[in-house]
Protein backbone atom coordinates (compact mmCIF):
# COMPACT_ATOMS: atom_id res chain seq x y z
CA UNK A 1 0.00 0.00 0.00
CA UNK A 2 2.82 2.32 0.90
CA UNK A 3 4.59 1.44 -2.41
CA UNK A 4 1.51 2.39 -4.39
CA UNK A 5 1.29 5.74 -2.73
CA UNK A 6 4.97 6.68 -2.94
CA UNK A 7 5.44 5.84 -6.66
CA UNK A 8 3.11 8.53 -8.06
CA UNK A 9 4.60 11.04 -5.64
CA UNK A 10 8.06 10.34 -7.03
CA UNK A 11 6.79 10.71 -10.60
CA UNK A 12 5.02 13.89 -9.60
CA UNK A 13 8.16 15.26 -8.00
CA UNK A 14 10.19 14.39 -11.10
CA UNK A 15 7.79 16.22 -13.38
CA UNK A 16 7.58 19.12 -10.96
CA UNK A 17 11.35 19.48 -11.11
CA UNK A 18 11.18 19.22 -14.92
CA UNK A 19 8.60 21.98 -15.23
CA UNK A 20 10.41 24.07 -12.62
CA UNK A 21 13.56 23.72 -14.70
CA UNK A 22 11.71 24.95 -17.81
CA UNK A 23 10.35 27.95 -15.90
CA UNK A 24 13.84 28.75 -14.62
CA UNK A 25 15.23 28.50 -18.19
CA UNK A 26 12.59 30.96 -19.39
CA UNK A 27 13.23 33.35 -16.52
CA UNK A 28 16.98 33.16 -17.19
CA UNK A 29 16.35 33.90 -20.88
CA UNK A 30 14.23 36.91 -19.94
CA UNK A 31 16.86 38.13 -17.48
CA UNK A 32 19.62 37.77 -20.06
CA UNK A 33 17.51 39.57 -22.66
CA UNK A 34 16.78 42.36 -20.22
CA UNK A 35 20.47 42.82 -19.51
CA UNK A 36 21.27 43.21 -23.23
CA UNK A 37 22.25 46.74 -24.24
CA UNK A 38 18.96 48.38 -25.12
CA UNK A 39 19.30 49.84 -28.58
CA UNK A 40 15.73 50.99 -28.95
CA UNK A 41 15.82 54.04 -31.17
CA UNK A 42 12.17 55.01 -31.07
CA UNK A 43 11.10 57.02 -34.08
CA UNK A 44 14.24 56.28 -36.07
CA UNK A 45 13.32 52.65 -36.48
CA UNK A 46 10.71 51.37 -38.91
CA UNK A 47 7.43 50.47 -37.20
CA UNK A 48 6.00 46.98 -37.23
CA UNK A 49 4.17 46.83 -40.55
CA UNK A 50 1.86 44.44 -42.38
CA UNK A 51 3.51 41.05 -42.80
CA UNK A 52 5.81 41.38 -39.78
CA UNK A 53 6.01 37.98 -38.11
CA UNK A 54 6.14 37.38 -34.39
CA UNK A 55 7.33 34.23 -32.68
CA UNK A 56 7.21 33.94 -28.95
CA UNK A 57 7.09 31.78 -25.89
CA UNK A 58 5.00 32.33 -22.80
CA UNK A 59 5.10 30.40 -19.57
CA UNK A 60 2.52 30.64 -16.83
CA UNK A 61 0.93 28.81 -13.98
CA UNK A 62 -2.67 27.69 -13.84
CA UNK A 63 -4.81 28.60 -10.81
CA UNK A 64 -8.27 27.03 -10.68
CA UNK A 65 -11.59 28.88 -10.59
CA UNK A 66 -14.65 27.05 -9.32
CA UNK A 67 -17.08 29.23 -11.19
CA UNK A 68 -19.98 26.78 -11.26
CA UNK A 69 -20.26 26.37 -7.55
CA UNK A 70 -20.94 22.84 -6.38
CA UNK A 71 -20.84 21.36 -9.89
CA UNK A 72 -17.17 22.20 -10.34
CA UNK A 73 -14.96 20.70 -7.68
CA UNK A 74 -11.67 19.96 -9.40
CA UNK A 75 -8.89 22.35 -8.54
CA UNK A 76 -6.59 21.73 -11.46
CA UNK A 77 -3.27 23.52 -11.44
CA UNK A 78 0.12 23.33 -13.07
CA UNK A 79 2.50 25.11 -15.43
CA UNK A 80 1.49 26.04 -18.95
CA UNK A 81 3.83 26.55 -21.92
CA UNK A 82 2.64 28.43 -24.97
CA UNK A 83 4.94 28.78 -27.97
CA UNK A 84 3.24 31.04 -30.49
CA UNK A 85 3.43 32.53 -33.96
CA UNK A 86 1.50 35.47 -35.33
CA UNK A 87 1.53 37.99 -38.12
CA UNK A 88 0.70 41.68 -38.38
CA UNK A 89 -2.47 41.90 -40.38
CA UNK A 90 -2.80 45.68 -40.43
CA UNK A 91 -0.79 48.86 -40.12
CA UNK A 92 -1.78 51.00 -37.11
CA UNK A 93 -5.50 51.71 -37.25
CA UNK A 94 -7.69 54.12 -35.33
CA UNK A 95 -6.88 57.37 -33.62
CA UNK A 96 -6.46 58.12 -29.97
CA UNK A 97 -5.75 55.75 -27.12
CA UNK A 98 -7.09 52.68 -28.92
CA UNK A 99 -4.81 53.07 -31.95
CA UNK A 100 -3.13 49.76 -32.66
CA UNK A 101 -2.55 46.79 -34.90
CA UNK A 102 -4.27 43.45 -35.40
CA UNK A 103 -2.26 40.24 -35.39
CA UNK A 104 -3.49 36.81 -36.31
CA UNK A 105 -1.67 33.64 -35.45
CA UNK A 106 -1.71 30.43 -33.53
CA UNK A 107 -0.22 28.95 -30.43
CA UNK A 108 0.45 25.52 -29.07
CA UNK A 109 -0.85 25.14 -25.54
CA UNK A 110 0.80 22.57 -23.34
CA UNK A 111 -0.33 22.19 -19.74
CA UNK A 112 1.11 19.84 -17.18
CA UNK A 113 -1.70 19.34 -14.69
CA UNK A 114 -0.06 18.65 -11.34
CA UNK A 115 -3.30 18.71 -9.38
CA UNK A 116 -5.49 16.79 -8.79
CA UNK A 117 -3.75 14.06 -10.83
CA UNK A 118 -0.48 14.34 -12.69
CA UNK A 119 -1.69 14.49 -16.29
CA UNK A 120 -0.99 16.43 -19.45
CA UNK A 121 -2.87 18.39 -22.04
CA UNK A 122 -1.89 19.79 -25.42
CA UNK A 123 -3.76 21.83 -27.96
CA UNK A 124 -3.54 24.08 -30.99
CA UNK A 125 -5.31 27.41 -30.79
CA UNK A 126 -5.59 30.06 -33.53
CA UNK A 127 -5.40 33.49 -31.94
CA UNK A 128 -6.26 37.08 -32.67
CA UNK A 129 -4.45 39.85 -30.88
CA UNK A 130 -4.87 43.61 -30.78
CA UNK A 131 -1.60 45.35 -30.01
CA UNK A 132 -2.17 48.92 -28.84
CA UNK A 133 0.34 51.49 -30.05
CA UNK A 134 0.98 52.60 -26.48
CA UNK A 135 4.24 54.46 -26.08
CA UNK A 136 5.93 52.42 -28.87
CA UNK A 137 8.24 50.93 -26.26
CA UNK A 138 5.50 49.73 -23.93
CA UNK A 139 2.53 48.35 -25.82
CA UNK A 140 -0.49 46.78 -24.10
CA UNK A 141 -2.47 44.11 -25.90
CA UNK A 142 -5.56 41.96 -25.66
CA UNK A 143 -5.69 38.44 -27.02
CA UNK A 144 -8.28 35.79 -27.73
CA UNK A 145 -7.47 32.24 -28.74
CA UNK A 146 -9.34 28.99 -29.04
CA UNK A 147 -8.88 25.53 -30.48
CA UNK A 148 -8.88 21.79 -29.90
CA UNK A 149 -7.25 20.46 -26.76
CA UNK A 150 -6.47 16.87 -25.86
CA UNK A 151 -5.95 15.93 -22.23
CA UNK A 152 -5.80 12.73 -20.22
CA UNK A 153 -7.04 14.65 -17.18
CA UNK A 154 -10.54 14.16 -18.54
CA UNK A 155 -11.97 10.88 -17.41
CA UNK A 156 -10.18 11.17 -14.08
CA UNK A 157 -12.28 14.06 -12.84
CA UNK A 158 -16.04 14.39 -12.47
CA UNK A 159 -16.36 17.48 -14.66
CA UNK A 160 -15.06 16.14 -17.96
CA UNK A 161 -15.36 12.64 -19.38
CA UNK A 162 -14.00 12.91 -22.94
CA UNK A 163 -10.33 13.47 -23.64
CA UNK A 164 -11.05 15.60 -26.70
CA UNK A 165 -11.84 19.13 -25.55
CA UNK A 166 -11.51 22.73 -26.60
CA UNK A 167 -9.46 25.40 -24.90
CA UNK A 168 -10.54 29.04 -24.99
CA UNK A 169 -8.48 31.85 -23.54
CA UNK A 170 -9.07 35.56 -23.29
CA UNK A 171 -6.70 37.97 -21.69
CA UNK A 172 -4.32 40.84 -21.95
CA UNK A 173 -0.81 41.87 -21.25
CA UNK A 174 1.96 44.34 -21.79
CA UNK A 175 4.83 44.05 -24.26
CA UNK A 176 7.99 45.87 -23.29
CA UNK A 177 10.05 46.39 -26.44
CA UNK A 178 13.74 46.11 -25.55
CA UNK A 179 14.56 46.59 -29.22
CA UNK A 180 12.21 47.04 -32.19
CA UNK A 181 12.65 43.32 -32.87
CA UNK A 182 12.24 41.99 -29.37
CA UNK A 183 9.86 42.35 -26.47
CA UNK A 184 9.27 40.90 -23.04
CA UNK A 185 5.65 40.15 -22.25
CA UNK A 186 3.68 39.79 -19.05
CA UNK A 187 -0.02 39.38 -18.63
CA UNK A 188 -3.05 37.49 -17.49
CA UNK A 189 -5.41 35.10 -19.25
CA UNK A 190 -8.66 33.50 -18.29
CA UNK A 191 -8.79 29.94 -19.57
CA UNK A 192 -11.76 27.67 -20.15
CA UNK A 193 -11.58 23.99 -21.11
CA UNK A 194 -14.69 22.08 -22.15
CA UNK A 195 -15.82 19.71 -24.89
CA UNK A 196 -18.66 21.65 -26.57
CA UNK A 197 -21.16 18.97 -25.47
CA UNK A 198 -19.44 16.25 -27.49
CA UNK A 199 -19.57 14.03 -24.41
CA UNK A 200 -21.24 14.08 -21.02
CA UNK A 201 -20.60 15.43 -18.40
CA UNK A 202 -19.28 18.74 -19.61
CA UNK A 203 -19.12 21.07 -16.63
CA UNK A 204 -15.89 22.68 -17.85
CA UNK A 205 -12.66 23.71 -16.19
CA UNK A 206 -11.87 27.35 -15.60
CA UNK A 207 -8.57 28.83 -14.53
CA UNK A 208 -6.54 31.98 -14.21
CA UNK A 209 -3.25 31.96 -16.06
CA UNK A 210 -0.73 34.70 -15.26
CA UNK A 211 2.22 34.44 -17.62
CA UNK A 212 5.62 35.79 -18.64
CA UNK A 213 7.28 35.48 -22.01
CA UNK A 214 9.16 37.03 -24.86
CA UNK A 215 8.54 37.71 -28.55
CA UNK A 216 10.81 38.18 -31.53
CA UNK A 217 9.67 40.21 -34.55
CA UNK A 218 11.08 39.85 -38.06
CA UNK B 1 -4.73 -3.37 -36.87
CA UNK B 2 -7.96 -2.38 -38.53
CA UNK B 3 -8.41 0.44 -36.03
CA UNK B 4 -4.96 1.85 -36.77
CA UNK B 5 -5.55 2.17 -40.50
CA UNK B 6 -8.04 5.06 -40.34
CA UNK B 7 -5.81 6.85 -37.82
CA UNK B 8 -2.86 6.52 -40.17
CA UNK B 9 -4.89 7.90 -43.05
CA UNK B 10 -6.18 10.68 -40.84
CA UNK B 11 -2.62 11.68 -39.94
CA UNK B 12 -1.53 11.48 -43.60
CA UNK B 13 -4.58 13.50 -44.61
CA UNK B 14 -3.90 16.16 -41.98
CA UNK B 15 -0.25 16.40 -43.03
CA UNK B 16 -1.32 16.71 -46.68
CA UNK B 17 -3.81 19.43 -45.80
CA UNK B 18 -1.22 21.37 -43.80
CA UNK B 19 1.34 21.13 -46.63
CA UNK B 20 -1.28 22.14 -49.22
CA UNK B 21 -2.39 25.09 -47.08
CA UNK B 22 1.17 26.26 -46.48
CA UNK B 23 2.17 25.99 -50.14
CA UNK B 24 -0.97 27.44 -51.72
CA UNK B 25 -1.45 29.99 -48.94
CA UNK B 26 1.85 31.76 -49.71
CA UNK B 27 0.83 33.31 -53.03
CA UNK B 28 1.00 37.03 -53.68
CA UNK B 29 0.78 39.21 -56.76
CA UNK B 30 0.72 42.87 -57.62
CA UNK B 31 -1.83 44.44 -59.91
CA UNK B 32 -0.71 47.76 -61.31
CA UNK B 33 -2.91 50.42 -62.88
CA UNK B 34 -0.21 52.25 -64.76
CA UNK B 35 -0.30 55.89 -65.77
CA UNK B 36 -1.44 56.29 -69.41
CA UNK B 37 1.92 57.75 -70.50
CA UNK B 38 4.08 55.11 -68.87
CA UNK B 39 3.19 52.40 -71.39
CA UNK B 40 4.24 54.49 -74.38
CA UNK B 41 7.55 54.02 -76.09
CA UNK B 42 10.15 56.40 -74.67
CA UNK B 43 10.76 59.58 -76.67
CA UNK B 44 14.30 60.10 -77.89
CA UNK B 45 15.70 63.61 -78.37
CA UNK B 46 19.27 64.52 -79.14
CA UNK B 47 20.88 67.69 -77.84
CA UNK B 48 24.49 68.82 -77.77
CA UNK B 49 26.32 68.94 -74.46
CA UNK B 50 26.59 72.73 -74.73
CA UNK B 51 22.79 72.89 -74.57
CA UNK B 52 22.52 71.10 -71.25
CA UNK B 53 21.83 73.10 -68.09
CA UNK B 54 21.97 72.10 -64.42
CA UNK B 55 18.89 71.34 -62.32
CA UNK B 56 18.50 72.07 -58.63
CA UNK B 57 15.78 70.64 -56.44
CA UNK B 58 14.11 73.59 -54.75
CA UNK B 59 11.53 71.81 -52.63
CA UNK B 60 10.15 68.34 -52.15
CA UNK B 61 6.90 67.79 -50.28
CA UNK B 62 5.18 64.58 -49.44
CA UNK B 63 1.66 63.89 -48.24
CA UNK B 64 0.07 60.60 -47.25
CA UNK B 65 -3.70 60.33 -47.28
CA UNK B 66 -3.75 64.11 -47.26
CA UNK B 67 -1.51 64.69 -44.27
CA UNK B 68 2.03 66.09 -44.64
CA UNK B 69 4.88 63.66 -44.01
CA UNK B 70 8.59 63.81 -43.34
CA UNK B 71 10.36 63.33 -46.62
CA UNK B 72 12.39 60.15 -46.91
CA UNK B 73 15.78 60.96 -48.46
CA UNK B 74 15.37 57.96 -50.74
CA UNK B 75 12.47 59.67 -52.54
CA UNK B 76 14.51 62.74 -53.45
CA UNK B 77 17.46 60.57 -54.47
CA UNK B 78 15.22 58.41 -56.60
CA UNK B 79 13.70 61.38 -58.43
CA UNK B 80 17.15 62.88 -59.01
CA UNK B 81 18.40 59.51 -60.23
CA UNK B 82 15.54 59.24 -62.72
CA UNK B 83 16.16 62.80 -63.95
CA UNK B 84 19.84 61.92 -64.34
CA UNK B 85 18.94 58.92 -66.48
CA UNK B 86 17.16 61.01 -69.14
CA UNK B 87 20.38 62.96 -69.75
CA UNK B 88 18.73 66.33 -70.21
CA UNK B 89 20.63 68.12 -67.46
CA UNK B 90 24.34 68.52 -66.82
CA UNK B 91 24.21 68.37 -63.04
CA UNK B 92 21.53 67.53 -60.54
CA UNK B 93 21.56 69.01 -57.08
CA UNK B 94 19.46 68.06 -54.10
CA UNK B 95 17.77 70.47 -51.72
CA UNK B 96 20.93 70.73 -49.64
CA UNK B 97 23.16 71.64 -52.59
CA UNK B 98 24.05 75.24 -53.41
CA UNK B 99 22.07 77.03 -56.08
CA UNK B 100 24.06 78.34 -59.09
CA UNK B 101 24.51 82.09 -59.32
CA UNK B 102 21.79 84.19 -60.91
CA UNK B 103 23.97 84.80 -63.96
CA UNK B 104 23.89 81.11 -64.82
CA UNK B 105 21.20 79.23 -66.63
CA UNK B 106 19.64 76.54 -64.49
CA UNK B 107 16.32 74.86 -63.75
CA UNK B 108 14.56 74.89 -60.37
CA UNK B 109 12.46 71.83 -59.56
CA UNK B 110 9.61 71.55 -57.09
CA UNK B 111 8.17 68.14 -56.38
CA UNK B 112 4.94 67.14 -54.65
CA UNK B 113 4.50 63.47 -53.90
CA UNK B 114 0.96 62.60 -52.82
CA UNK B 115 0.46 59.03 -51.62
CA UNK B 116 -2.85 57.35 -50.88
CA UNK B 117 -2.77 54.16 -48.88
CA UNK B 118 -5.70 51.88 -48.18
CA UNK B 119 -4.70 48.72 -46.31
CA UNK B 120 -8.36 47.64 -45.92
CA UNK B 121 -7.95 47.12 -42.16
CA UNK B 122 -11.60 46.20 -41.57
CA UNK B 123 -11.59 43.58 -44.31
CA UNK B 124 -8.26 42.24 -43.09
CA UNK B 125 -9.57 41.90 -39.55
CA UNK B 126 -12.73 40.04 -40.59
CA UNK B 127 -10.90 37.82 -43.03
CA UNK B 128 -8.29 37.13 -40.34
CA UNK B 129 -11.00 36.02 -37.93
CA UNK B 130 -12.53 33.72 -40.58
CA UNK B 131 -9.11 32.27 -41.48
CA UNK B 132 -8.29 31.69 -37.81
CA UNK B 133 -11.68 30.14 -37.09
CA UNK B 134 -11.16 27.72 -39.98
CA UNK B 135 -7.85 26.64 -38.42
CA UNK B 136 -6.09 28.31 -41.42
CA UNK B 137 -7.66 25.86 -43.88
CA UNK B 138 -9.34 28.73 -45.76
CA UNK B 139 -6.04 30.61 -46.14
CA UNK B 140 -5.62 29.77 -49.87
CA UNK B 141 -9.18 30.85 -50.64
CA UNK B 142 -9.26 34.24 -48.89
CA UNK B 143 -6.93 36.79 -50.45
CA UNK B 144 -6.12 40.05 -48.66
CA UNK B 145 -5.53 43.39 -50.37
CA UNK B 146 -3.41 46.47 -49.90
CA UNK B 147 -3.97 49.50 -52.16
CA UNK B 148 -1.39 52.15 -52.90
CA UNK B 149 -1.77 55.12 -55.24
CA UNK B 150 0.59 57.96 -56.00
CA UNK B 151 0.10 61.32 -57.65
CA UNK B 152 3.31 63.14 -58.49
CA UNK B 153 3.48 66.78 -59.50
CA UNK B 154 6.74 68.22 -60.75
CA UNK B 155 7.18 71.91 -61.47
CA UNK B 156 10.23 72.94 -63.45
CA UNK B 157 11.08 76.65 -63.48
CA UNK B 158 13.38 77.86 -66.21
CA UNK B 159 15.97 80.54 -65.51
CA UNK B 160 13.74 83.17 -67.15
CA UNK B 161 10.90 82.45 -64.73
CA UNK B 162 8.73 80.32 -67.02
CA UNK B 163 7.22 77.33 -65.25
CA UNK B 164 6.09 74.01 -66.67
CA UNK B 165 4.02 71.68 -64.60
CA UNK B 166 3.97 67.92 -65.07
CA UNK B 167 1.65 65.46 -63.40
CA UNK B 168 1.34 61.72 -63.36
CA UNK B 169 -0.51 59.20 -61.30
CA UNK B 170 -0.51 55.49 -60.83
CA UNK B 171 -2.11 52.97 -58.53
CA UNK B 172 -1.61 49.37 -57.60
CA UNK B 173 -3.00 46.65 -55.42
CA UNK B 174 -1.06 43.92 -53.69
CA UNK B 175 -3.14 40.77 -53.45
CA UNK B 176 -1.73 38.30 -50.98
CA UNK B 177 -2.63 35.30 -48.95
CA UNK B 178 -1.92 35.25 -45.26
CA UNK B 179 1.28 33.23 -45.37
CA UNK B 180 2.57 35.28 -48.29
CA UNK B 181 2.53 38.59 -46.45
CA UNK B 182 5.88 40.26 -45.82
CA UNK B 183 6.88 43.89 -45.25
CA UNK B 184 8.84 43.65 -48.54
CA UNK B 185 5.61 43.04 -50.42
CA UNK B 186 4.41 46.56 -49.56
CA UNK B 187 7.81 48.01 -50.53
CA UNK B 188 7.59 46.17 -53.85
CA UNK B 189 4.13 47.62 -54.51
CA UNK B 190 5.24 51.16 -53.64
CA UNK B 191 8.35 50.72 -55.77
CA UNK B 192 6.37 49.67 -58.85
CA UNK B 193 3.78 52.45 -58.48
CA UNK B 194 6.44 55.11 -57.94
CA UNK B 195 8.46 53.86 -60.91
CA UNK B 196 5.37 54.01 -63.10
CA UNK B 197 4.71 57.62 -62.05
CA UNK B 198 8.30 58.72 -62.58
CA UNK B 199 8.48 57.04 -65.99
CA UNK B 200 5.37 58.93 -67.10
CA UNK B 201 6.81 62.20 -65.76
CA UNK B 202 10.12 61.74 -67.53
CA UNK B 203 8.39 61.07 -70.83
CA UNK B 204 6.55 64.37 -70.50
CA UNK B 205 9.79 66.18 -69.69
CA UNK B 206 11.66 64.59 -72.60
CA UNK B 207 8.83 65.70 -74.85
CA UNK B 208 9.64 69.31 -73.85
CA UNK B 209 13.39 68.93 -74.33
CA UNK B 210 13.71 72.07 -76.40
CA UNK B 211 12.20 74.12 -73.57
CA UNK B 212 15.15 73.31 -71.32
CA UNK B 213 18.03 73.73 -73.74
CA UNK B 214 20.44 76.57 -73.00
CA UNK B 215 19.57 78.35 -76.24
CA UNK B 216 15.84 78.26 -75.57
CA UNK B 217 15.80 81.58 -73.69
CA UNK B 218 18.27 84.30 -72.75
CA UNK B 219 19.19 85.12 -69.17
CA UNK B 220 17.15 88.01 -67.85
CA UNK B 221 19.12 91.22 -67.52
CA UNK B 222 17.35 91.94 -64.29
CA UNK B 223 16.71 88.57 -62.72
CA UNK B 224 14.07 88.32 -60.04
CA UNK B 225 15.91 88.84 -56.78
CA UNK B 226 12.98 89.07 -54.40
CA UNK B 227 11.04 86.18 -52.91
CA UNK B 228 7.81 86.07 -50.95
CA UNK B 229 8.20 85.14 -47.28
CA UNK B 230 5.00 84.00 -45.66
CA UNK B 231 3.62 81.30 -43.41
CA UNK B 232 0.98 78.90 -44.57
CA UNK B 233 -2.62 79.51 -43.63
CA UNK B 234 -3.68 76.82 -41.14
CA UNK B 235 -6.03 74.30 -42.71
CA UNK B 236 -7.42 72.94 -39.45
CA UNK B 237 -10.66 74.68 -38.59
CA UNK B 238 -11.57 75.29 -34.99
CA UNK B 239 -14.02 72.91 -33.39
CA UNK B 240 -17.04 74.58 -31.79
CA UNK B 241 -17.50 73.68 -28.14
CA UNK B 242 -21.03 73.57 -26.81
CA UNK B 243 -21.74 74.34 -23.17
CA UNK B 244 -24.73 73.47 -21.06
CA UNK B 245 -27.17 76.40 -21.17
CA UNK B 246 -28.57 75.65 -17.72
CA UNK B 247 -25.42 76.74 -15.95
Amino acid sequence: MSRQSTQPTKVRNGCWIQSQALVIILLLTITLCASLPISYAGENTPPLTIGTQEIGLSVGYLFPHLLKGKKSKTEQSGPAFMPSWSMMLTDPIGNGWYRGQILIGAEIVYIQFQQPVLTHGAGFAPSIKYLFEGTHKIRPYVIFSGGPFYTDLAGQIPEQSGRFNFVLTVGGGISWFLTPQMSLNAGYRFQHISNAQTSYPNVGLNASLPFLGFSLYF
Amino acid sequence: MKAKLPLRWTIIGCCGLIIATLTTGCARWIELVAAPDSSQEPNVRTISRDEQVPLVMDSVRMTRNGSPQNLPLETEQRVLGTLREIGLFTQLGGMDSAEPSASEKFIRARLLFDETIDPHPGDAAWKGIVIGASMFILTPFIPLEYDFAAHVTLELERWDGQVKRYESQSAGTAHYQLFGATPFMIDELKGHVTESCLTALMQQIVHDTTFYTASSAPILNQPIRSVSVKSKRPKITSVPISTASGK
